[in-house]
């Protein structure tokens, strides 16, 4: 028969372990005891690579190099500007104002403008709310923003101005116009009247122009 | 002659008949149990080198999880943010504070944050976040109440026969289009009658086969 003391080190081990249970937390990387593959010759995206220097794995692109299909070389679509290099008050003609484009433009304004700019427009979201030091942004019904044309809220989107950065990392060239052509419309249903209101529209709301 | 065996061996065809048996199940009981990713992946919450708070940020802000990672509608992987993308706000919102002495330290050199990964899929398993968002899959379906989290720990166990368990019937796994940040979403949902939804349940086809992720 086993010593009693060698008996008690293994009930105290087992009544160790199996106190752990599933789902505890735990800051050790999981313990894999087949590890085939787990790990495979190749670097994923945003993993480090100590065979560089700079222990990227994602290389950057080489200074003075634009890669294929990433040159921005459309004035009008990529900066906002037409051929005179002055701010254009239209879409690209690569972009077809429709209901779903407008749709998105709401999606991604409420996405990335409403922590800041607030879902209305009127420049009081959470962050100028709480207070930390971000300075409320102008509301987009104020009078000279109205007189703005889109290329400006395009241009301000890609490159910030004042105390707002620029987004042109974090949001693709369509959907920056697509969240223009959305600040447009919220813009628009400050001052719109009945006479804006397509006529089906206004019929099944029941709404009559005044006569 | 003096008895060879001395008496209490007469007990061991006893206790193997009870005891074999009952080890062999323990066994097995305490490998289906201490064995699975339910024991040793879920719960991994590793330190990271900023103390940054999803709770904070996502839940009493409700940040939208795409501010940040922004790719997860359009690539594999939900990118972790470059340093630009906190400094969009920090810039200006606590531009003193220790706690994000590194962050500003990094934005000022070029040198990336060095993030733990907390959600380790292993490399054999390919994975790609575009189809889920599109399906509907919620974000909270696999990473849980991030929005509740301080430290973001892993709260599935990524395991194989856990993906199968939704491929093999993602119908309840799914909500609206937009919805599918939204957390705290838990309401009924029945795809085929959603109007918007552009593919029904029946064309939705989560692949069961092997190369359907290996590969």
């Amino acid at each position: 028969m086993p010593q009693p003391s060698t008996l008690r080190f293994v009930l105290g081990a087992l009544v160790a372990i199996t106190a752990a249970c599933q789902g505890d937390r735990s800051a050790e990387p999981p313990v894999h005891l087949i590890r085939n593959m787990d790990h495979q010759q190749r670097f994923d995206a945003q993993e480090a690579n100590p065979f560089f220097a700079d222990g990227r794995g994602m290389r950057l692109p080489v200074d003075g190099t634009v890669a294929v299909g990433q040159l921005r070389d459309d004035g009008h679509l990529h900066r906002g500007r037409g051929l005179d290099g002055k701010l254009a008050d239209a879409l690209p003609s690569q972009i077809k104002l429709s209901r779903t484009f407008l749709k998105r433009g709401q999606e991604r304004y409420g996405i990335y403008c409403t922590p800041c700019h607030d879902s209305a427009g009127t420049g009081e979201g959470i962050i100028v709310q709480r207070g930390a030091g971000m300075p409320r942004p102008p509301a987009f019904t104020d009078a000279r923003l109205l007189s703005e044309p889109l290329g400006h809220f395009y241009d301000v989107v890609t490159n910030g101005v004042r105390n707002m950065p620029g987004y042109a990392d974090q949001i693709p060239v369509e959907d920056r116009w697509a969240i223009v052509a959305y600040v447009r419309t919220l813009q628009r249903r400050e001052y719109a009247t009945l006479d804006h209101v397509p006529k089906r529209a206004a019929k099944q709301l029941g709404w009559t122009p005044p006569k | 002659m003096a008895a060879f065996f001395p008496r209490w061996t007469n007990q061991i065809p006893l206790a193997l008949a009870f005891g074999f048996p009952l080890s062999v199940v323990a066994i097995i009981c305490a490998v289906w149990y201490w064995a699975s990713p339910r024991y040793t992946d879920a719960g991994y919450r590793p330190e990271q080198p900023v103390e940054f708070s999803h709770r904070l940020h996502a839940g009493e802000m409700g940040m939208d999880c795409r501010y940040c990672h922004n790719t997860v509608e359009r690539a594999a992987v939900a990118a972790i943010p470059p340093t630009k993308t906190c400094m969009n706000c920090h810039k200006l919102i606590k531009p003193e504070s220790e706690r994000l002495a590194p962050v500003r330290e990094s934005f000022e050199t070029g040198e990336p944050i060095r993030w733990n990964r907390v959600h380790l899929l292993p490399d054999l398993a390919a994975f790609d976040h575009a189809p889920h968002v599109a399906a509907g899959v919620g974000c909270n379906k696999c990473h849980g109440r991030i929005d509740q989290m301080d430290v973001v720990e892993q709260k599935e166990p990524l395991s194989m026969s856990w993906c199968l368990d939704c491929h093999r019937d993602p119908g309840p796994q799914l909500r609206p289009r937009d919805q599918v940040t939204n957390l705290a979403y838990n309401e009924h949902y029945d795809p085929d009658s959603d109007p918007k939804r552009k593919r029904k349940l029946d064309e939705l086809v989560p692949p069961l086969h092997c190369s359907g992720c290996h590969r």
